[in-house]
């Protein structure tokens, strides 16, 4: 790996450069949630005094300040309201052009704004279902005492059902 | 104490694809700002806000306040402090500044904001762009960069209210118009309504010009307690009357509706209380044209027509001058560009000129004017209400 212009960053992991969250538990109290998905599973947290359902998941319910939150799973497959599909100005790291976008309706739960992998430009139209898509991505070496450990995370899009 | 506020001096540099850096453009707007009215001099700014939300990401520089204070003269002595709120960081600036000189906290601020986001490989603003939305769940699908967030709320405004891609063409085509006249604009060169029809598609139905560009550049602007405005400006006085900011939602799974802006409407209504104006009073507005559907649906939501008219209303020249409300007669975001601190104080730079009487382009008698952003993933409304009366 090499960094032009600052070669003293070369090999460097740049958190502040990263699109992903971080995922371990030393970074990220709600690091179950990338365990469910590892699962397949797309999960919250559900407020056991209340009873809401916040997302994205956390430790504090918004509505009634209870600390008191279990992971529950959600659905998997939603229902497209509609499609968006950018020709230009992709960001790096999200592919070649189209980057497909759906608003889905996750079966009332929430209503998502995600990528779409796995489709082809013009493919998807409102009322198609699509189902949770998970993929590795890089993993991040971190500093645990005097070692670098590489810790693997994924994250997740939507795709055609088909 | 509650006191009245004046806005009593402001200048912006030239916006664009610009030579030279963030210190640069800020020593280059506050001149403008100086030049202006210069009856004001640094010795008697006891303030200073600096508007800039970009500054760690492309210019790698925090604690930004004392090295703009530093480089313009200034020694404030009650604030001197940095404000984000990314696409509304200025007019945040402002209604901070405004709230001070009201409560007595202090006599005169300048608020300053500007961007430098052009950066020598254009990869990276384009990248950082992933910080201004929900970073870990929104930007982490490819959504930093806004196009495809205004152009899902431009297919479905189409789809409930039939807008038609003719209306937002003609949003660009008037805002571009307006920008002509605007010496410090990105783009000085008018656009047909042919060749904002046929322009390249970006994320359908939006297409070149419905986007306002990456743009480089400052803006200053002064507030002043009543008192020491009237000691220290020799113009007519233009007050803010009131402001409004809300927020409902940030990520985009708890967006309300996409179509209608309810922190917009929260925003507007206290905005509008505050001034003990209405919709109907507002002779002059910079709404936030970051996309053209955006404009549409900011007609709606500040109740200058009704919900799901907003594309008619410009189609009928509700917006141009000798319509009902004039809006960004100055070129707006599509015309003059969008270095995200700077385009709140741009907007009351213009207001204030229309309320004075030497805009470049006057709206005859215009009396009372407004401003409007919204920032980050439709996440926040601001908005401020400017007079000739407090
Ligand atoms: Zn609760």
């Amino acid at each position: 790996m090499s960094t032009p212009g600052i070669s003293v960053l070369d090999g460097k992991y740049m958190v502040t450069m990263d699109m992903f969250p971080q995922q371990s538990r030393e970074f990220n109290q709600i690091y179950p949630f990338f365990e469910h998905l590892k699962e397949g599973r797309f999960t919250t947290t559900k407020c056991r005094e209340c009873g809401a359902e916040p997302f994205p998941p956390r430790v504090l319910c918004p509505e009634c300040l209870s600390t008191n939150l279990d992971w529950i799973d959600w659905p998997t497959v939603g229902t497209v309201v509609e499609v968006t599909e950018e020709v230009v100005g992709v960001p790096l790291g999200f592919g070649k052009p189209p980057l497909v976008h759906a608003l889905v309706d996750l079966q009332g739960k929430r209503t998502f704004f995600v990528r779409i992998i796995n489709c082809r430009e013009g493919e998807l139209k409102p009322g198609d279902q699509v189902k949770l898509a998970v993929f590795d991505i890089d993993p991040v070496p971190q500093e645990m005492g005097r070692e670098v450990v590489m810790v693997p995370r994924v994250f997740y899009a939507f795709e055609p059902v088909k | 104490m509650d006191r009245n506020v004046c806005v009593i001096a402001g200048g912006m540099s030239k916006w664009g694809v610009r030579e030279g850096s963030q210190r640069d453009f800020f020593q280059e707007a506050a001149k403008a700002c100086y030049d202006d009215n210069p009856l004001v001099k640094p010795k008697d700014i006891d303030g200073l806000l600096v508007a800039s939300a970009y500054t760690e990401r492309t210019s790698y520089q925090t604690h930004l306040a004392p090295l703009v204070a530093e480089y313009i003269g200034v020694k404030p002595k009650n604030v001197c402090a940095r404000v984000e709120l990314l696409c509304a960081s200025g007019s945040s600036a402002i209604i901070l500044a405004f709230a001070m000189i009201k409560s007595g906290q202090a006599d005169v601020v300048m608020v300053t904001g500007g961007e430098k986001l052009y950066t020598p490989q254009k990869w990276e603003v384009f990248y950082s762009e992933l910080a201004s939305v929900d970073h870990d769940w929104d930007g982490s699908q490819g959504l930093g960069l806004p196009p495809p967030v205004f152009a899902m709320v431009a297919k479905q405004h189409m789809k409930q209210y039939g807008t038609k891609k003719e209306h937002l063409a003609q949003v660009s085509v008037k805002n571009r118009r307006n920008a002509v006249h605007n010496p410090n604009a990105q783009f000085r060169k008018a656009i047909t309504m042919e060749e904002a029809m046929a322009a390249r598609m970006i994320v359908p139905p939006l297409t070149l010009f419905d986007c306002c560009p990456i743009t480089d550049g400052a803006a200053a602007i002064i507030l002043a307690a009543e008192e020491k405005a009237k000691e220290l400006t020799d113009r007519p006085l233009v007050y803010i009357r009131g402001t409004g900011q809300a927020s409902v939602n940030n990520m985009s799974a708890n967006m309300p509706t996409w179509t209608t802006w309810e922190a917009l409407k929260i925003a507007a209504k206290q905005a509008y209380t505050k001034s003990r104006v209405e919709p109907k009073d507002i002779d002059v507005a910079m709404t936030h044209d970051c996309f053209t559907i955006s404009e549409i649906i900011e007609m709606e939501d500040l109740g200058f027509c009704e919900k799901g008219e907003g594309g008619p209303f410009v189609a009928d020249g509700q917006t141009d001058f000798g319509g009902k409300v004039p809006v960004n007669t100055d070129g707006g975001l599509l015309g003059c560009g969008h270095p995200f601190g700077g385009t709140g104080i741009r907007q009351g730079i213009e207001v204030m000129k229309q309320l004075r009487g030497d805009a470049a382009q006057q709206v005859p008698n215009a009396a009372i004017g407004l401003t409007h952003n919204l920032s980050g993933f439709i996440a926040a409304h601001t908005v401020v209400i400017y007079g000739r009366e407090p």
